[in-house]
C-alpha cells in the first residue's frame, strides 16, 4: 500500500491541480506557509485518499497479485504464474459467460442507445406535458438498477404472467422468459433497455445545442427532415453519441445484479445468464477459487480497456468536434 | 519544484500513515466488539448463525431465550440467512478469522471446513462434562466424527424419501409399497402421466442424494473417502436416461420447475412425487393444495434401499474464545426437552431421547416423519453415511446445475458427464 500512496504523489495526474495553488501563493512565498497550506489541503483530502487506498488501491493490488496464484481464501496463495489465465480459456463456462456477456453488451447497447435517441428527439419539440414526458422517461433509470425491479421483472416475464399472456394471445407462445434458456437473456436486455433514461436526457443536452441556424440554412437550401437529421443533427451530436456509447458499453460489460436476480441467484437456468461478473462471484465466494476470479477480474479489465480504446480510436473517423472545423 | 514534491510527499505520507492508523485502530476495535468478548461483570456473548427462514427463527430465538434462563451469564446473539447465502457469508467470516462461535452445519460441509481448522473439535468438552453424546438416538453418534474428532453434533435427523401428490396417486390408482423397484416407480409414473396429465416426478437425475442411494442399492456409493464412488459410463446411463424420461413427459419440463421456483414443483401441481429429506415435507403441505405423504424409496434387489440417517449439526469455531459456553449452547440445544418441545422437526427429527419423548407431533406432516423414519428403522434398511470429502458441497450444486443443462437439451449428455468429472475433480482436490 506505501507504494500505491508514493505513485500517487509521483504521478502529476494525481496530484492536486497547480493552477489555482500558483493563483493563491507567489511563487516568493515563503515555504513554511506554502507547507501548511499543502498540509492543510491533504489533510481535508485524507478521507478520500484512505478510501482510496485501503478500499481501492489496497485491494486492486492484491486482486493482482491473488491473479497469479491458486487461492482458496484459507491457506497461504500459492504461485502458479500465468495457470489461472491459461485455465480460463480452457474452461467451456468461462467461454458460456464470455459469449452471454458479449451477447448481452451488442444486443443491448445499441438498442438502449437507439431508444434513448429516439426517445430523444422526440422530446426536443416543444409540446405540451414534454416536462412529464421527460420526467416519466427517466423514472426506469432512476430505479431500474434496485433489486426490487428485477424481482419485478422476474415476476412479468413468467410463465403465465403479463407477457406471456400477451405473447400467447398474439399466437406466439414461449411458455415465459423467465426459465427459459432461450429467453430469459432477452429478459435482462429488455431491462436494460428500459432503463433508456440516462443516456436520453444526455442526448436531450447535445440536441438543444444544435444551432438553430444550421437547420434554417438546410430548409433553405431545400433539405428535408431525413437529410436534415443525417446532416446536422448526427455529427452535431457524434460527441454525446462517443460519450454515452463509451459510457453504456463499459456499464454493460459490468452487468451483474440484475442477471443474479432474475435467474434466482444461480445465472441459469443452463448457464443462459452466466454473465461475466455472475462467473467469477461463483468462482471466487461459492467455490472459494479466489485466485481464479482474480485473474477473471483482471481480464474484463483488459477486455474494457480494449475496447475502449478501440472506441477512442474509432472516434477520429465519426466524432465530430465543432472547435476542429473552425 | 522538485523540492515541494519531496515536502508534500512526506506529508501525504504522514496524512496517509495518520489515517491507517486510525483506520486500523478502528478497525481492531470492532473486532473485538464484533467478536465474542466478556465483558466486566463475567458476562459472554456468543454468537450463533444458521441458515433457514422465519418459522425457523421464532423457534430458535425461544429455545435461545430458555437457556439464556438458564444460565444468565451467557448471551446467545444470532443471525441466519438462507442456505446458500448463509454459506457464502460463512465462508468469508471463516476466511476473515471471525466465524460465529457457534454454528448450524452439515455432512457436506463438515471435512471442508474441518480441513481449513475452522471447526473446534469438541471432545475435551464432552470430556469436561460440558457437552453430552450419551442420549443421542442409534446411528447419530457417529455423525459428527472426521477422523476421530468430534466436529459436529446432530440436532436434526433426516433421511431421503420419497414425497408423494396422495390425492393424484389415488386417482391413478398407485399404491407405493416398501421394497418396490424403479420398474414399478416407472410404471407407476407412466401410469399417473396416462391418466392423470402430469409428470409423475419432478427431476429425480439431478438430486445427488437420490443417486447416491441407487449406488449403494449397487454396493458404492456417491462418494469415497476422496473422490468420486462412479464411473462415467454409469452416471450416462443414469443422466441418459434421465433426459429420455423429460422427452417422454413422465418427468417435469425442467423449464417449468426452474420458473416455479422459489415454490417446489411438486406443490405447484407440476409434477406428482418428488425425491427429498424427509424434514423438508413440511414446507410441501403449506406451499401446495392437495395432501402429500411419504412414501418408499424404490429399490433394485426389491429390498435395499440405501437410505442413511443424514442431519443438522451443530458445530463451534476453533477460535472461539468460549469453547466452554459454545458447548454447554450445544449440549442445551441437543438435550433440553424443552427445546425439543420449541423446535419440532423442524431441523429433522429430534436427534436426543429426552428430546424425542418430550415433542409428541400433532400436525400430520410431523406425525408422518416420525412415522416414516420408524417404518424406514424398522424396515432394516439404514445403512452408514456415505462419506463426504472436503468439496462435496461443490460437487452437489454442479451435479444439479450439469444435470439441468443436460436435461434442457442444452449439453449433450456425454459432454455433461465430461464437464462433472472435470469440475468434481477441481472441487475435491481443493
Amino acid at each position: 500500500m506505501g507504494t500505491a500512496v508514493s505513485t500517487l504523489v509521483k504521478n502529476p495526474k494525481h496530484a492536486p491541480p497547480d493552477t489555482p495553488e500558483k493563483g493563491l501563493t507567489a511563487p516568493t512565498a515563503p515555504r513554511g506557509a506554502r507547507r501548511r497550506e499543502n498540509f492543510a489541503g491533504y489533510l481535508f483530502m485524507s478521507p478520500w485518499i484512505a478510501g482510496f487506498v485501503l478500499l481501492t488501491a489496497g485491494p486492486m493490488i492484491a486482486s493482482l497479485y491473488f491473479a497469479f496464484t491458486d487461492y482458496n481464501l484459507f491457506d497461504t496463495p500459492k504461485w502458479v504464474g500465468l495457470d489461472n489465465f491459461t485455465r480460463m480459456f480452457e474452461d467451456p463456462r468461462w467461454q458460456k459467460s464470455v459469449e452471454v456477456t458479449a451477447k448481452y453488451v451488442v444486443i443491448g447497447t445499441p438498442l438502449k442507445l437507439l431508444l434513448a435517441l429516439g426517445v430523444a428527439l422526440l422530446l426536443a419539440q416543444s409540446r405540451r406535458g414534454q416536462g412529464f414526458y421527460r420526467a416519466a422517461f427517466y423514472a426506469p433509470s432512476l430505479i431500474g438498477a434496485s433489486v426490487s425491479v428485477a424481482f419485478v421483472w422476474r415476476a412479468l416475464f413468467s410463465d403465465g404472467a403479463i407477457v406471456d399472456r400477451t405473447q400467447s394471445y398474439l399466437g406466439w407462445e414461449v411458455g415465459g422468459w423467465v426459465g427459459n434458456p432461450d429467453w430469459i437473456l432477452y429478459c435482462l436486455v429488455a431491462l436494460t433497455v428500459w432503463q433508456f433514461g440516462a443516456p436520453m436526457v444526455i442526448f436531450l443536452a447535445g440536441l438543444k445545442q444544435v444551432p438553430r441556424e444550421l437547420y434554417e440554412a438546410a430548409e433553405v437550401d431545400g433539405a428535408g427532415p431525413l437529410r436534415r437529421f443525417w446532416s446536422i443533427t448526427l455529427p452535431m451530436i457524434s460527441p454525446v453519441l462517443f460519450f454515452n456509447v463509451l459510457l453504456e458499453t463499459i456499464h454493460s460489460f459490468q452487468i451483474f445484479g440484475s442477471a443474479y436476480v432474475v435467474s434466482n441467484t444461480f445465472c441459469g437456468p443452463a448457464d443462459s445468464t452466466l454473465v461475466y461478473t455472475c462467473y467469477l462471484y461463483q468462482k471466487g465466494f461459492k467455490e472459494a477459487q479466489m485466485g481464479f476470479a482474480s485473474a477473471m477480474a483482471w481480464m474484463l479489465l483488459l477486455a474494457v480497456a480494449l475496447v475502449t480504446a478501440v472506441l477512442f480510436w474509432s472516434q477520429k473517423k465519426w466524432v465530430h468536434y465543432e472547435e476542429a472545423t473552425r | 519544484m522538485h523540492e515541494n514534491r519531496n515536502v508534500e510527499r512526506r506529508t501525504v505520507l504522514k496524512v496517509a500513515g495518520a489515517t491507517l492508523a486510525t483506520v486500523g485502530l478502528g478497525a481492531t476495535a470492532t473486532a473485538c466488539g464484533g467478536g465474542s468478548g466478556a465483558s466486566g461483570d463475567g458476562t459472554v456473548e456468543l454468537r450463533f448463525s444458521w441458515w433457514g427462514a422465519d418459522e425457523r427463527a421464532k423457534r430458535v430465538n425461544e429455545s435461545i431465550a430458555l437457556f439464556e434462563k438458564k444460565f444468565p451469564k451467557i448471551k446467545v446473539k444470532t443471525d441466519f440467512q438462507d442456505y446458500q447465502s448463509f454459506w457464502e457469508k460463512f465462508q468469508t467470516q471463516a476466511a476473515g478469522g471471525n466465524p460465529p462461535d457457534v454454528f448450524q452445519n452439515s455432512l457436506t460441509f463438515l471435512r471442508k471446513y474441518d480441513k481449513r481448522g475452522v471447526v473446534l473439535d469438541l471432545k475435551s468438552q464432552v470430556d469436561a462434562g460440558n457437552l453430552s453424546l450419551d442420549n443421542l438416538r442409534s446411528g447419530l453418534d457417529k455423525l459428527g466424527e472426521v477422523d476421530g474428532k468430534l466436529v459436529g453434533v446432530p440436532v436434526g435427523s433426516n433421511v431421503m424419501s420419497l414425497v408423494i401428490d396422495e390425492k393424484v396417486f389415488q386417482a391413478a390408482g398407485v399404491t407405493p409399497k416398501q421394497g418396490w423397484t424403479w420398474d414399478e416407480y416407472f410404471d407407476a409414473l407412466q401410469k399417473i402421466r396416462d391418466t392423470q396429465k402430469v409428470a409423475g416426478d419432478t427431476g429425480y437425475f439431478g438430486i445427488m442424494y437420490l443417486y447416491d442411494l441407487y449406488l449403494r442399492q449397487n454396493g458404492k456409493a456417491f462418494f469415497t473417502d476422496d473422490g468420486l464412488g462412479f464411473t462415467e459410463a454409469e452416471l450416462t446411463e443414469w443422466w441418459q436416461d434421465g433426459y429420455n424420461r423429460v422427452k417422454a413427459g413422465i418427468v417435469t419440463d425442467p423449464k417449468i420447475v426452474e420458473q416455479t421456483k422459489p415454490k417446489s414443483a411438486l406443490a405447484a401441481a407440476h409434477g406428482a412425487s418428488e425425491f427429498t429429506w424427509d424434514n423438508f415435507t413440511v414446507r410441501y403441505a403449506t406451499e401446495g393444495d392437495s395432501t402429500y405423504g411419504l412414501a418408499p424409496i424404490p429399490t433394485t434387489d426389491g429390498k435395499q434401499t440405501g437410505q442413511w440417517l443424514g442431519g443438522l449439526m451443530l458445530s463451534a469455531s476453533a477460535r472461539t474464545e468460549h469453547p466452554e459456553e459454545a458447548a454447554q449452547f450445544i449440549d442445551f440445544m441437543v438435550n433440553d426437552p424443552e427445546v425439543g418441545k420449541v423446535m419440532g422437526y423442524d431441523r429433522g427429527t429430534l436427534t436426543s431421547t429426552p428430546q424425542f419423548e418430550a415433542y409428541q407431533p400433532t400436525d400430520a406432516p410431523n406425525k408422518a416423519i416420525a412415522q416414516y423414519e420408524e417404518d424406514v428403522a424398522a424396515a432394516g434398511v439404514l445403512g452408514e453415511p456415505t462419506p463426504h470429502p472436503a468439496g462435496a458441497d461443490t460437487v452437489e450444486a454442479a451435479f444439479l446445475r450439469i444435470s439441468g443443462d443436460m436435461s434442457q437439451g442444452k449439453t449433450k449428455v456425454s459432454d455433461a458427464v465430461k464437464q462433472f468429472f472435470s469440475e468434481a475433480e477441481t472441487a475435491l482436490a481443493g
